[in-house]
């Protein structure tokens, strides 16, 4: 009874700071769906553009800059990152995860290269959480309604892209680029932009990353793919992915639950070093699920399916 | 009109292994017009088929549609003008979208595409004449997934969609071939349906004799990648597969047994 208890308690006193990082790390989230989702692009470049948009966040607001312009430029090299991702893989027809690879070690310097240092402390600087009403700074509600409000736009927005005209374009080069191809559709227009989005919003994700915790690290990107990869297979367990705003909604609820759940297992007594031990294995179940209910002689092919997925 | 001038094509240039796909081939056809493509494996009516829809760059000649010269333009670029059926219906359809959506993407081949919503109320409707001609019910599947139809259900949507925005030019790469004979009857009737309504410039391929004698109004014949018999008017009204058979410098089985 006391173990349940004591965990209980911290449990539901991290709620809100649970809740404030995993909307933060929702967007992150986005950024691995939509390439591995939305233009089979299966995609790593994430794991570099988060820190890569939190260093280039931390050094624009050390500098002085507006909160909302570090962002942006955040964004924009973040959008370029994936796009480099995505050019090295249509012109040298090198693997998507390799390119992903390439990009993400490449970055590793820039970022340190862009910051000067291995981390940087950017306490005191005005965030965009200073600018929510009603709420104290530095408090996790400031954070959860300024990060929720961008969420919810960002699902409606990216909700109404890929329904339109152009959208549904992007979505036929996911599901069939030699079809795509044959409707006149640009496949590298539809997979740069594509891939770079996503950049743009892992980029996002970690300059969000660093205001939230007054610091940029090189090393903030470290796991953080296999992290929304786990996010986004629960995200898409609950709401399912058979329409394109369940598809959308499902990194975003998928990080919160995620969280949550990691938040109760490290309030349970989980050492914090078994984390990663422990969501690799639950990817891994998640991805294995299939061609373990599949029966017999199904089973090594649906296994190489679900790998594709 | 499509005019195809002295296309040359070379696989593995300089190395054992060295294949000569076009050899100097020169076809025309004319406005609405169909004509049914035939030869040996080999014969260079795949390399043809991929030079004129754009996945296959020539190493010199060049295509020609309707005057306008598209031998340097990429695949995606020549789509507003052609339109092409696969063999294999999983490569004509995007299996994870819906009937819908795979109608509104042939819709928008030839045109640009907005930041408007897609599917609308008016599209719809249209969609679902479109795919009633064919009879198989898919006018009430709109918004079923296309990996749910099946493989007939698939090509008969391809072609459907290929068909839509009259192209310049249709491309039907044995399209019928991967099909049950009864879904090739129906797949088959409506192409010659919708090409003799739409009076559309065609180019089909086929290793179905009976096809070629049955549909179109010109039998093409290749050979060792150029156009080594030309089959019109009078003669082609009366041509027999043992005829068209006699034609071929080598026999295959699969030949004698569609004959």
């Amino acid at each position: 009874m006391d173990f349940l208890q004591t965990t209980l308690t911290s449990f539901v006193a991290l709620i809100p700071v649970t809740l404030a990082q995993s909307l933060i790390l929702g967007f992150v989230v986005a950024g691995i769906m939509i390439p591995f989702r939305m233009l089979s692009f299966p995609d790593l470049t994430s794991e570099g553009a988060f820190p890569l948009g939190g260093c280039i966040c931390g050094v624009a607001l050390a500098a002085g800059l507006s909160p909302i312009t570090a962002i942006g430029i955040a964004l924009l090299f973040g959008f370029i990152a994936g796009c480099c991702t995505a050019f090295i893989h249509l012109r040298f027809r090198i693997h998507t995860l390799l390119a992903g690879i390439l990009v993400m070690t490449m970055l590793y310097s820039v970022n340190l290269r862009i910051m000067g240092r291995s981390n940087l402390s950017v306490f005191g600087s005005t965030t965009i959480f200073d600018w929510v009403p009603f709420t104290q700074a530095g408090f996790p509600i400031a954070k959860i309604v300024a990060v929720g409000i961008i969420s919810v736009i960002v699902f409606l927005l990216l909700n109404f892209y890929f329904t339109t005209e152009k959208g549904t374009a992007v979505r036929a080069v996911g599901a069939n680029p030699a079809m795509a191809e044959a409707q006149g559709i640009n496949v590298w227009a539809a997979t740069i932009g594509g891939v770079g989005l996503a950049g743009a919003f892992s980029a996002l994700s970690g300059a969000l990353m660093v205001q939230s915790q007054g610091f940029a690290d090189v090393n903030m990107g470290l796991g953080i793919l296999i992290n929304g990869l786990a996010a986004l297979m629960i995200g898409e367990a609950i709401v399912g992915k058979t329409t394109v705003w369940r598809q959308l909604l499902a990194p975003f609820a998928g990080a919160i639950v995620y969280y949550q759940l990691v938040s109760l297992c490290l309030a349970a007594g989980m050492p914090p070093p078994d984390l990663k031990l422990a969501t690799g294995a639950f990817v891994l179940l998640m991805l294995a699920l299939p061609s373990l209910r599949g029966a017999g002689g199904r089973q090594a092919a649906t296994a190489r399916e679900s790998f594709r997925e | 009109m499509l005019e195809v001038r002295a296309a040359r094509k070379t696989f593995y240039r300089g190395q054992p292994d060295e294949k000569v796909a076009l050899n100097g081939l020169d076809l025309t056809l004319a406005t609405g017009e169909f004509a049914v493509v035939i030869g040996s494996n080999g014969a260079g009516k795949s390399s043809m088929l991929n030079a004129v829809s754009g996945s296959l760059m020539l190493d010199s000649g060049s295509v020609i549609v309707n005057g306008d010269d598209l031998t340097a333009m990429p695949v995606h670029k020549r789509a507003a003008r052609i339109a092409r059926v696969f063999q294999d219906p999983m490569l004509g359809t995007a299996a994870s979208m819906t009937v819908a959506e795979n109608m509104l993407l042939a819709d928008l081949r030839s045109r640009r595409r907005t930041l408007r919503p897609g599917l609308n109320a008016k599209r719809l409707s249209t969609y679902r004449e479109r795919l009633s001609i064919l009879g198989l019910g898919l006018e009430n599947r709109l918004d079923t997934r296309v990996e749910l139809l099946s493989g007939g259900q698939r090509q008969s949507l391809s072609l459907i969609m290929a068909v839509s925005g009259s192209p310049d030019l249709l491309l039907l790469d044995e399209h019928t071939a991967a099909l049950d004979p009864r879904t090739a009857d129906i797949v088959m009737s409506a192409t010659v349906r919708a090409v003799e309504a739409l009076k559309l410039t065609t180019l089909m391929v086929t290793h179905n004799m009976q096809h070629a004698v049955d549909y179109g109004h010109r039998v093409v014949m290749l050979d060792s990648g150029h156009v080594h018999l030309e089959i019109g008017g009078a003669e082609k009204a009366n041509v027999t597969v043992p005829d068209l058979i006699g034609h071929f410098s080598t026999k295959t089985d699969r030949m004698l047994l569609a004959s």
